[in-house]
């Protein structure tokens, strides 16, 4: 019961939808505990698949991004009894989501503040789909920022690769586009110009988007065009 | 299109206002009057199909035909009112089967016009929402709306309701009442009243496929499974229909209840309001409490009388709709089968 | 100038890392190290980009030792195990521990918080300069941990090395 003990003493910085996240020290670095508790509205089998294979692939899908280049978490720790990952913490970040909403607030040029960053979502999505990694829940929230503007050495940090795993199949990717871009445009209001810059830069990086973006369209009618009887 | 016309400006100053909903987009049909938050009345009958078998448009229609006249005196019966005591007539325009949207609709138009009423057409997911709201007294909630057509999780913002989530097949009512008629339970009252009777004498869980994607679920991997399954898993003895029946809720829900705490998790959000016909399962319920237990976030759900599709609900939001100035005017009072919830402009809520 | 680190985790216990060049007895440490006449890990530090890549496999390893899931016999071979980004328990000691004519050695004690006394112990039988534990990163085989780690150019534009080699270290049970 180390990681509990731990945990009790531990700062809790947020309870997601998944997992509880804790602020501590680990090994003498500043390190985020990602803790999927047993939920307890789910059947106990049920609730042990699900946390064990999240767990694993969680770590899976980041070495995965890492070796591509792709800036995710270091994991530090894995305690699998707990279900416990220990992450690098990113000192200084804010989350994708929060760094759109105060500059559509502050109302200046925003299109123009914003478009770099859906340049590099594009950019950084496309890479990570030309690895096979499937994110599975992909929303701003789910993306790191530092550094709000184009020339300055700005970095881009993907998160939460707990729904993720690993295809080939452009329907997938495309699924984990329109999972996006639902995310995107119910968070952020009137960005759908900004949308189609993402992707853009998207078809523009990734070697199999026509594919992709083709099953992107089918998703897209099929949610259009299904009955919604009763 | 709405405008603001002479009705509503008048109303806008009068402290009590009076509508009646008309609701018939599936294979129930409803009329019910609201006045300023009570429900005076709220009638429905529902067209059951023998075991084994979907409701038809052009059946369900006729169903709604034979009844919707009888149903419209026993609302205002009931309600204790007149014609002329109704300040407006709501009715669905969508989203939902075509023809028995048409034939509400056309009743709705005709005593509007016989009373000279304005007419409201309203979007039924919405009906859904603000009859949830009216009923719990839920501020601001994360909604989850589950029904034989839909599954979406929406939340409000900036004059939208708008959707975090929803499945990208088939909805979980649909998904439930097909695995209904695959192994033969009854229509009557409902497929989904019958599994949850059913599911609780089941104990024995069955791993069923589990899809999730962000915010969003997909159903149709289980449907296609159970399907294939269901008979050889009964007859081999490997399981009971009510092992069936308990392993799909189990599965279902909980992906329902996780994407509707992820859509909360992501919007900050501390209610969740549960609305629609699978809205009323019990087990849901209970799932969809102890999540919220958990987070230290409070729980909304109403009973089979709003939970299920009804005439108050369109009178409710029509209520709403009418107060903020909005009617519909006669030609362009038609009903659309695709509706979007996030279609609407929401110009009743700040 | 050895270096101890509390295990945040197992608060009983410390990790104290000691390091030494001009090594003259490394044939002989590592025969009394199979005899298990030494208490304590010896690393090739070759192999080492820095000490926190030590701390990891040490805290990795009392974890397995107290929920009984170690690979290997001991808590010192199981260090020598996890610093490994492979399960093959007689590859990593190839790697990893240190080989007759070696010239340095990093020694990895895992011990009470308190008690520092075998410390001494194990210095006296060393034959060998004492030096800063932090100095292991001049020592180590870049390009050889490259290649042992399977590390690309492009992962190390995102992150150091060390970042690379304690990724795969945490995460090999699942691969």
């Amino acid at each position: 019961m180390a990681v509990a003990e731990l945990l009790s003493t531990a700062t809790l910085v947020r309870q997601g939808a998944e997992a509880r996240l804790y602020r501590t020290e680990f090994l003498g670095k500043p390190t985020i505990v990602k803790e999927r508790f047993p939920k307890r509205y789910r059947h106990r089998a049920l609730d042990e698949k699900l946390t064990h294979r999240r767990t694993v692939q969680e770590v899976r899908s980041i070495l995965r991004c890492r070796k591509a280049g792709i800036s995710v978490p270091v994991v530090y720790f894995v305690d699998y009894s707990t279900h416990c990952i220990f992450l690098e913490e990113f000192v200084g970040y804010s989350t994708v989501r929060d760094h759109i909403t105060s500059v559509q607030r502050s109302k200046s040029s925003q299109d123009q503040n914003l478009e770099w960053l859906a340049q590099r979502i594009g950019q950084i999505l496309a890479k990570m789909h030309d690895e096979d990694v499937i994110h599975g829940d992909l929303t701003t929230s789910n993306m790191l920022l530092k550094g709000g503007s184009e020339d300055q050495d700005s970095e881009l940090v993907l998160l939460d690769f707990g729904l993720s795993y690993i295809s080939v199949l452009p329907e997938d990717k495309g699924v984990d586009l329109y999972v996006l871009e639902k995310a995107f445009l119910s968070t952020h209001p009137n960005t759908e110009a900004l949308f189609q810059k993402l992707l853009k830069s998207y078809i523009m990086s990734s070697k199999k988007s026509q594919v992709v973006m083709k099953k992107l369209d089918e998703v897209r009618v099929r949610g259009r065009k299904r009955s919604m009887v009763g | 299109i709405y405008s603001i016309s002479k009705y509503a400006t008048k109303y806008l100053t009068c402290p009590m206002t009076v509508v009646i909903g008309f609701e018939g987009s599936a294979n129930k049909i409803g009329i019910g009057i609201i006045r300023d938050g009570e429900v005076l009345s709220n009638p429905r009958r529902t067209y059951i199909t023998p075991p084994g078998q979907g409701f038809m448009p052009s059946d369900t229609a006729r169903h709604h035909r034979a009844v919707i006249l009888t149903v419209l005196k026993e609302a205002l019966d009931q309600a204790g009112l007149k014609p002329a005591d109704i300040d407006c007539v709501a009715y669905t325009k969508g989203p939902g089967m075509g023809a028995p949207l048409v034939t509400v609709a056309l009743v709705a138009r005709t005593v509007a016009q016989l009373w000279g009423k304005p007419l409201l057409g309203v979007n039924h997911c919405i009906g859904h929402i603000e009859m949830g709201r009216l009923i719990t007294k839920a501020n601001n909630p994360t909604v989850l709306y589950v029904s034989g057509g839909n599954t979406q999780v929406i939340a409000y913002s900036e004059r939208r309701y708008r959707i975090f989530g929803e499945t990208i097949d088939i909805a979980v009512g649909n998904c439930l009442d097909r695995f209904a008629r695959v192994i033969k339970i009854s229509n009557d009252p409902s497929p989904g009243y019958n599994i949850e009777q059913m599911a609780k004498k089941g104990s024995q869980y069955v791993e069923l496929p589990y899809t999730v994607k962000g915010m969003d679920v997909s159903f149709s991997g289980i449907l296609s499974y159970i399907e294939a399954m269901a008979h050889k898993m009964l007859s081999s003895g490997q399981c009971t229909a009510e092992d069936l029946c308990f392993s799909l809720q189990e599965t279902l829900f909980t992906m329902l209840v996780e994407i509707t705490e992820r859509a909360m998790a992501h919007c900050g959000s501390q209610e969740v309001l549960i609305v629609g016909g699978v809205g009323c399962n019990l087990r849901l319920q209970e799932m969809m409490g102890v999540m919220c237990q958990e987070r230290g976030a409070k729980l909304f759900a109403t009973d089979e009388r709003f939970c299920i599709d009804n005439g108050a609900m369109i009178a409710q939001a029509g209520w709403e709709m009418f107060r903020s100035g909005k009617v519909t005017e006669l030609e362009d009072s038609w009903i659309t089968q695709r509706y979007r919830t996030d279609e609407v402009e929401v110009t009743w809520r700040d | 100038m050895h270096l101890t680190q509390k295990l945040e985790l197992f608060p009983d216990h410390a990790v104290t890392q000691i390091l030494f060049r001009e090594l003259k007895n490394a044939a002989e440490l590592k025969k009394s190290a199979v005899e298990g006449k030494i208490n304590g890990a010896l690393i090739n530090p070759a192999m080492l980009v820095s000490p926190f890549q030590v701390l990891v496999a040490a805290n990795k390893a009392v974890h397995s030792q107290k929920i009984g899931k170690m690979k290997t016999r001991s808590l010192y071979s199981e260090i020598i195990f996890n610093l490994s980004p492979t399960n093959n328990i007689s590859e990593a000691f190839k790697r990893f521990g240190i080989a007759d004519g070696d010239e340095s050695v990093l020694v990895v004690l895992v011990h009470n918080k308190d008690e520092s006394h075998h410390l001494a112990d194990i210095t006296a039988q060393v034959d060998g300069l004492q030096v800063p534990v932090d100095e292991v990163s001049s020592l180590s085989d870049s390009a050889k941990i490259r290649k042992l780690y399977k590390v690309t150019p492009q992962e190390e534009k995102c992150g150091t090395l060390l970042d690379a080699v304690v990724c795969r270290m945490a995460i090999k049970d699942v691969m």
